[in-house]
């Protein structure tokens, strides 16, 4: 377990120190492969607990957390951004107070407690997390040739992006809330470094949004523990698994899970936190590809999924399953307004999260598994189409979707590999929408969560096809070879691609064997702690008895998919004599692959096509006051549940 | 063991004739709706079985091609479209059966992009906008017979004494103006239609000709059976019933065609997403009302 914490931060000042490219190449991948090596190894050995001696850690961590703040403080006086100075202020203050009025003393034994669920996001993390750090080292240093950076600065992306990984695990793995907090701002130091990366004003900006809106989540944070610490009678509260497990009087500690939650809302960049995910697009895409599948944002569903049991049963539930949905909804609308490609995969990740985050406020076996197969095959599926965004972008050196007219022609390979990343997305066979058949028929409980879903995957089709419609365009021609990516690309291009199917269609005895178990884990909180936890034997009883695919034929379906699309794919052959151009009212000019006609005046123009993207009636502008009003509104109702039940 | 392998062999064998029968009912009902349109407009009108005169002369046509993704989408549209009828036939997952079917929609939006034809363009549009238009409809119809029968298998619909019209006739509204969309009649012949117009020429099916187009209207009678199918699980026992029900609905569907004029696509996005949705959405608060959350 120390080695997926602490070898990404040995990993990543090694790299910091190394300035060649190539022996920082083998670091990384090296890096990169015991990661997934120990995440698997790991997952193998099941679930334990373990608390770190010999060294005191506690103290370590408080004073890294006074140094993360501070840095706050000192970003937000250097840049003028009152914001985030305010929310640094918010959280040094309270937890000075915490700390040297209340004298705390923190002794949460055992700090960490690795169960099944954070087994899955220790996989996720390491094993998607390092693939995109692979493709990374190839595209930062294009990035740096196509910009003509003088000084090359790739040590420290690399060094943030390693590190990045290990707080994660960090995350997942703790179970003592103090240190919980500490990865939490790691991850939000991590992000705001990786964001600002390029040093444009813009980047800095929208790095000091990320701080500010995750610091009054961090804010939140610190509130929750100090109030659980004055209530509940010290340092034992201040447990994952005690607060899972309600071996807290219920009715008190609704307010600092309300709060807790309310931490996650922001990591998930849920709305009307939205703005911080969309203005961090503004970094490289390997940045965007590792906040959007395996870290950050996933940490804040993470927070919220396994706190489900300590709100099982509230109104907080059912508020947190409509905001989710409303997300969800929300976001899938204004996905089809937006014309930049990595904008669409932002909202579509904001609307999957708000999917997830509905299905842990659902709050049912059945929609908490929804859930966990979500956040997998949503890692998955979305780390693939960021690392496609990244390689097109890296070919027409553009994110506009309108450049990517008629990619097919120009890199068929990428554009295979991205049609099927998005039809992965929204379509069955694929795990997404297995997903989302779960979570819609455990959504009965919430009826309005299940009409906003239904509303909200229909959205979903609109903006996906939309998309994947410009790059398919074509003009009439026999040969199209494929075009050579860089291994640093194509392995982890592919590996994410047959991650797809892998999971996909083994996703029936991947349950059985690992998800159920995990999710047994997250509903059942209180078992571990009855069985004592040093001794984490998971004899917890199974709630999740039934199979989880139901009637969903997931060999059958794959097979028609093969049908349907691949043997078409594979075996249709055309021959040159078939070719003609397409019905131009018999205007055209030349050959079958021209794409110039005799406009007025017989003057020979190119035709030119678009797409559609319904600014007048689903454009930000437009949605975004009701939207975020609403959201808002959702959110004051979720804290005032945690306030009322007092 | 017996029982169930002579269950096995008889629910293959009924998918077998399903297979096969759909399209030539599909094929006869276009036929009949050829002649009916005729006549209320004063015409003879050709023969009964001239879809099967048009689809074979269509097979045995040249190959034209202007791209090859396009015909790997019109065999998905097919295979997608056959894929939910059989669902149909073996009562199975409702809710599958709609996110199949909007499989084969996406194919065909596919297939009209994967050109770079300004008609077809226009037609992909569109049609995707249909789906927008008619796809929360069927998934409304979904969770509201999930609300009344507690499960999603059409198998469960059977089971019932009480034929699902009874609570759900807001649905069947919206379900019969869903099935005008899906058979792309006026007032929604907006991305391709039987007849050219003009701005569109054959919209989302401009590009398709020969053996390829003749794949298309397969499906077509493919997706009529599917849909009059569902419309009649609303009177499951008898069946008969559902089926007149279907069959009504069918004539309908020609008279609507001859007396409206077709549409914007705008307006049918706002006609579904208001009226459409409210129906859906009333019925099923009314049966959580009736029945109860959980």
């Amino acid at each position: 377990m120390a080695i997926a914490i602490l070898l990404p931060v040995a990993a990543g000042f090694l790299v910091l120190a190394v300035r060649n490219y190539y022996v920082r190449n083998i670091i990384v991948i090296a890096t990169a492969i015991v990661l997934i090596a120990n995440s698997i190894l790991l997952s193998l050995r099941g679930p334990f607990t373990y608390t770190p001696g010999g060294f005191d850690w506690g103290l370590l961590i408080t004073i890294l957390d006074y140094a993360i703040l501070i840095f706050y403080l000192y970003v937000g006086i250097s840049l003028r951004n009152w914001l985030v100075l305010i929310f640094a202020l918010t959280q040094i203050l309270p937890l000075a107070y915490f700390e040297f009025v209340m004298k705390a003393h923190i002794e949460v034994a055992p700090a960490f407690v690795v169960d099944h669920l954070a087994l899955v996001m220790t996989m996720v993390i390491s094993i998607i997390g390092s693939l995109i750090c692979i493709f990374a080292l190839r595209y930062m240093y294009d990035h740096e040739h196509h910009a003509n950076i003088e000084k090359s600065r790739q040590s420290r992306f690399l060094f943030w992006l390693v590190l990045f990984l290990g707080a994660m695990n960090g995350l997942v793995f703790a179970n003592n809330l103090v240190w919980l907090y500490f990865f939490w701002e790691v991850t939000t130091l991590c992000s705001f470094q990786l964001i600002s990366h390029d040093r444009t004003k813009e980047a800095i900006h929208n790095a000091a949004r990320a701080v500010w809106m995750n610091s009054t989540g961090g804010t939140a944070f610190i509130l929750a523990i100090i109030y659980l610490y004055a209530t509940q009678g010290g340092s034992s509260a201040l447990s994952v698994q005690s607060l899972i497990s309600g071996g807290i009087q219920s009715s008190v500690a609704v307010l600092p899970i309300a709060l807790l939650c309310y931490t996650g809302f922001t990591k998930a960049a849920q709305m009307p936190f939205q703005s911080w995910l969309l203005g961090a697009m503004v970094a490289p895409t390997p940045v965007s590809a590792l906040l959007h599948s395996s870290t950050m944002v996933k940490a804040g569903v993470y927070l919220v999924l396994r706190l489900a049991p300590a709100y099982a049963g509230t109104y907080l539930s059912v508020i947190i399953a409509i905001a989710g949905a409303f997300t969800f909804f929300a976001t899938s609308a204004l996905a089809i307004s937006q014309s930049t490609g990595k904008r669409v995969l932002a909202y579509s990740t904001i609307a999957n999260l708000g999917l997830i985050i509905a299905c842990a406020g659902i709050n049912t076996p059945l929609s908490i598994a929804a859930a966990i197969l979500l956040i997998i095959f949503h890692a998955i599926s979305k780390g693939l189409l960021f690392l496609c965004a990244g390689t097109i972008e890296h070919q027409i050196w553009s994110r506009d979707i309108e450049d990517m007219e008629g990619l097919a022609a120009k890199a068929p390979l990428t554009t295979l590999i991205t049609a099927v990343g998005i039809l992965s997305m929204f379509l069955p066979p694929f795990g997404m929408l297995l997903g989302k058949w779960i979570a819609l028929e455990a959504a009965y409980t919430v009826p309005l969560a299940a009409v906003l879903f239904v509303l909200a995957s229909t959205l979903t089709i609109v903006f996906w096809t939309k998309w994947l419609g410009r790059l398919l365009q074509v003009l009439p021609k026999i040969e199209r070879p494929f075009e050579k990516l860089s291994l640093s690309y194509s392995v982890p291009l592919w590996t994410l691609l047959a991650g797809i199917f892998v999971v996909g269609i083994g996703v029936g005895p991947i349950y059985q064997n690992f998800l159920r178990a995990a999710t047994n884990d997250v509903i059942s909180g209180n078992q571990i702690i009855a069985l004592g936890l040093n001794n984490l034997i998971l004899t917890t009883p199974s709630f999740m008895q039934r199979d989880i695919l139901g009637l969903f034929p997931v060999w059958p379906l794959y097979l028609i998919l093969i049908v349907a699309l691949l043997l078409p794919l594979l075996l249709i052959g055309l021959k040159p004599t078939e070719l003609r151009p397409v019905y131009m009212c018999g205007e055209q000019t030349g050959g079958t692959d021209t794409d110039e006609w005799l406009a007025e005046a017989d003057r020979k123009t190119k035709f030119q096509l678009g797409g559609y993207y319904y600014q007048s009636t689903l454009g930000e502008k437009r949605v975004n006051p009701w939207a975020n009003a609403i959201a808002i509104l959702l959110l004051v109702i979720m804290l005032g549940c945690g306030v009322i039940v007092i | 063991m017996r029982g169930d392998r002579y269950m096995m062999i008889k629910q293959f064998l009924f998918v077998l004739v399903t297979l096969v029968g759909a399209p030539i009912v599909g094929g006869l009902l276009f036929g009949i709706d050829r002649k009916i349109t005729a006549r209320m407009q004063g015409r003879y009108g050709p023969p009964i079985i001239q879809p099967f005169y048009d689809f074979f002369k269509l097979l045995g046509k040249e190959h034209i091609a202007v791209s090859k993704l396009q015909f790997v989408w019109i065999y998905g549209y097919l295979v997608f479209m056959i894929a939910s009828l059989i669902f149909l036939v073996m009562k199975s997952d409702f809710l599958l059966l709609v996110f199949l079917l909007g499989f084969a929609g996406v194919c065909l939006v596919l297939g009209g992009f994967s050109t770079k034809s300004p008609y077809a363009h226009f037609g992909a549009n569109r049609e995707l906008m249909q789906i927008l238009a008619y796809e929360p409809v069927l998934l409304l119809l979904a969770i509201a017979i999930y609300a009344q029968n507690g499960s999603f298998l059409i198998s469960e619909i059977f089971i019932q004494d009480k034929p699902l019209l009874f609570t759900l006739w807001p649905l069947f509204l919206a379900v019969l103006y869903v099935l005008t969309i899906k058979m792309r009649k006026s007032p929604f012949d907006i991305s391709t239609s039987h007849h050219g117009h003009q701005e569109i020429v054959k919209g989302v099916t401009t590009e398709y000709s020969g053996p390829y187009f003749a794949l298309f209207h397969l499906a077509e009678w493919y997706e009529i059976i599917l849909l009059l199918g569902i419309i009649s699980l609303f009177w499951t026992n008898p069946l008969w019933v559902g089926i007149l029900i279907a069959l009504a609905a069918f004539l309908l569907e020609l008279l609507i065609d001859n007396i409206t004029a077709r549409m914007t696509v705008g307006w049918m996005v706002r006609l579904s997403w208001s009226v459409g949705l409210i129906l859906g959405i009333i019925n099923i608060a009314y049966i959580y009302y009736t029945k109860g959350v959980s």
